[in-house]
């Protein structure tokens, strides 16, 4: 069978799959025996944004996508100088570097969380002003701190794929170290760095789950107080519901960071 | 040192927890690689087969486990697995327990997850291996699994290992984890100890070291093997 013909139908079986599942779904919320269905999309306010009326938003899995969005801000400009660092050509600044990044890289989600928990102080005075730090705020630069590494080591890889004929013929028409980096190679190395920085992203948002440690009120905390309130039988229920949230968030940017990444594959630069 | 104290690391009740819980966490990392590593051949055998339902079934499999939290997933397998039914009663105390404990399907979660990252991982190394290399097995009168046992594992194997060592290491770091479902693995004999000594930051700060060095252990290994395997001329 020609490849077209196979990628074809292989198409139609994916959407016979998804067709398939929705009437399961389907079937299985209009044949809701044990009222199982029913507990789960009264509390569907609750998880999706903390309040039993959808408003105000108070958590759920607005805060989930709220802790993403804010840890990668944060990622990216920690791991572009992280990146940066490690690109150095100065020893003294790519090995600190590259030890950080292996560092972060190496250590757990979890485990990084809980540090970030117990390190950062409850009070910080800062040039007069006293803040109090939130969990909210730890769980965020918690997850950020492992996603800058690998979004560091994300740029790192982006960089070096650009060819080395570039480097060289920069240099000889002139153009100082910097000038390099900005005009010719990031410009290069972002078509590469986009798909990883967006598959960063789809990897972080499913991570945001671990925040529960941190007690604050995300989608994994309601669904444990929720279910510690509600009859055991309609607990796979609840866990498919949340599961496939974050399925549905995440897989659609995973998808197009695969089909950019695809675009960019096999161009020689 | 930072007004930080780490005397209780010289108790030896301390010593011993922490001695187990790091035994449970590698010996949950090596059983949940191992079946992750059989998932994942399976699952790419089964994608060379070249059936548009079967891989569009691998590929279902693959989205769900990459796209949804391992914490989650953990939990939901837990709460089913022990919840379905069977239970067995325990000799010691005389009650009816669950057959498949949380160390079971923290294993079953994990290994599943790893599975799915593990196909994804052997994949790329597979579409590598150089199309006339399997013409040639073909004319030579390979069967397909003759073809994949002696033709395309060992080269997809070492084009692979990359790839793979980001899965394993992934994996190892998810096994923490598991300390949410009371397996009682590193993570989990940390909380014991912080909430026996109240020295949160401290233990904390020595556990993420231990699995900083665990982790990077695997990764050097993993890079042991992998130049150990090289073939003379043939790749990087």
């Amino acid at each position: 069978m020609s490849d077209v013909l196979y990628l074809k139908r292989k198409q139609h079986i994916r959407r016979a799959f998804l067709f398939m599942a929705l009437l399961i779904l389907a079937l299985s919320m209009i044949n809701d025996q044990g009222g199982q269905w029913h507990q789960v999309w009264q509390k569907l306010p609750l998880l999706l944004t903390g309040s039993m009326e959808g408003w105000p938003l108070n958590g759920g899995f607005i805060l989930n996508i709220f802790i993403g969005i804010a840890s990668m801000a944060i990622a990216t400009v920690l791991g572009l100088f992280l990146g940066l660092m490690m690109l150095a050509k100065r020893r003294w600044l790519s090995l600190p570097g590259r030890a950080v990044m292996n560092f972060l890289r190496n250590a757990p989600w979890l485990v990084l969380l809980f540090a970030m928990l117990y390190l950062l102080p409850y009070r910080v005075e800062l040039m007069g002003w006293h803040f109090t730090l939130s969990p909210l705020f730890k769980a965020i630069v918690g997850l950020s701190l492992p996603t800058a590494a690998n979004f560091a080591e994300v740029i790192r890889g982006a960089v070096n794929s650009v060819h080395s004929g570039q480097w060289e013929s920069a240099r000889s028409l002139g153009y100082s170290q910097w000038q390099i980096y900005r005009i010719v190679i990031l410009p290069q190395a972002l078509r590469r760095i986009i798909p990883g920085w967006m598959n960063l992203y789809a990897l972080l948002a499913i991570s945001t789950a671990l925040a529960t440690v941190t007690g604050v009120q995300e989608v994994v905390t309601l669904l444990r107080t929720t279910l510690a309130t509600e009859s055991e039988n309609s607990l796979v229920y609840f866990y498919i519901t949340v599961l496939l949230m974050f399925f549905c968030y995440c897989y659609p940017i995973a998808l197009l960071a695969r089909r950019l990444e695809n675009h960019t594959k096999g161009d020689a630069i | 040192m930072f007004g930080l104290d780490f005397s209780w690391l010289l108790d030896p009740t301390y010593q011993q927890w922490l001695i187990q819980g790091v035994l449970q966490t590698l010996e949950l990392a090596a059983i949940s690689s191992l079946f992750a590593i059989l998932i994942g051949l399976l699952g790419v055998y089964g994608l060379l087969l070249r059936r548009a339902w079967l891989d569009a079934s691998i590929e279902l499999f693959v989205e769900v486990f990459r796209n949804t939290p391992p914490l989650l997933q953990m939990l939901f397998f837990y709460f089913t697995l022990t919840q379905i039914g069977l239970t067995t009663l325990d000799p010691v105390t005389g009650l009816q327990v669950p057959v498949v404990s949380a160390f079971m399907s923290a294993v079953f979660s994990l290994s599943l997850f790893g599975g799915a990252l593990c196909i994804e991982a052997f994949r790329s190394g597979f579409d590598a291996v150089p199309k006339a290399t399997l013409e040639a097995a073909r004319a030579l009168g390979y069967s397909r699994w003759g073809m994949f046992r002696h033709v395309q594992v060992p080269i997809a194997a070492r084009i692979c290992l990359p790839p793979l060592t980001n899965v394993l290491t992934n994996l190892f770091k998810t096994t923490s984890q598991a300390s949410v479902i009371t397996v009682p693995e590193l993570m989990y004999a940390a909380g014991q100890i912080y909430n026996d000594t109240f020295r949160t930051l401290e233990v904390m700060l020595f556990i993420l070291l231990v699995y900083v060095v665990l982790v990077s252990l695997v990764v050097w290994g993993i890079g042991w093997v992998q130049r150990a395997l090289i073939y003379p001329g043939y790749g990087a």
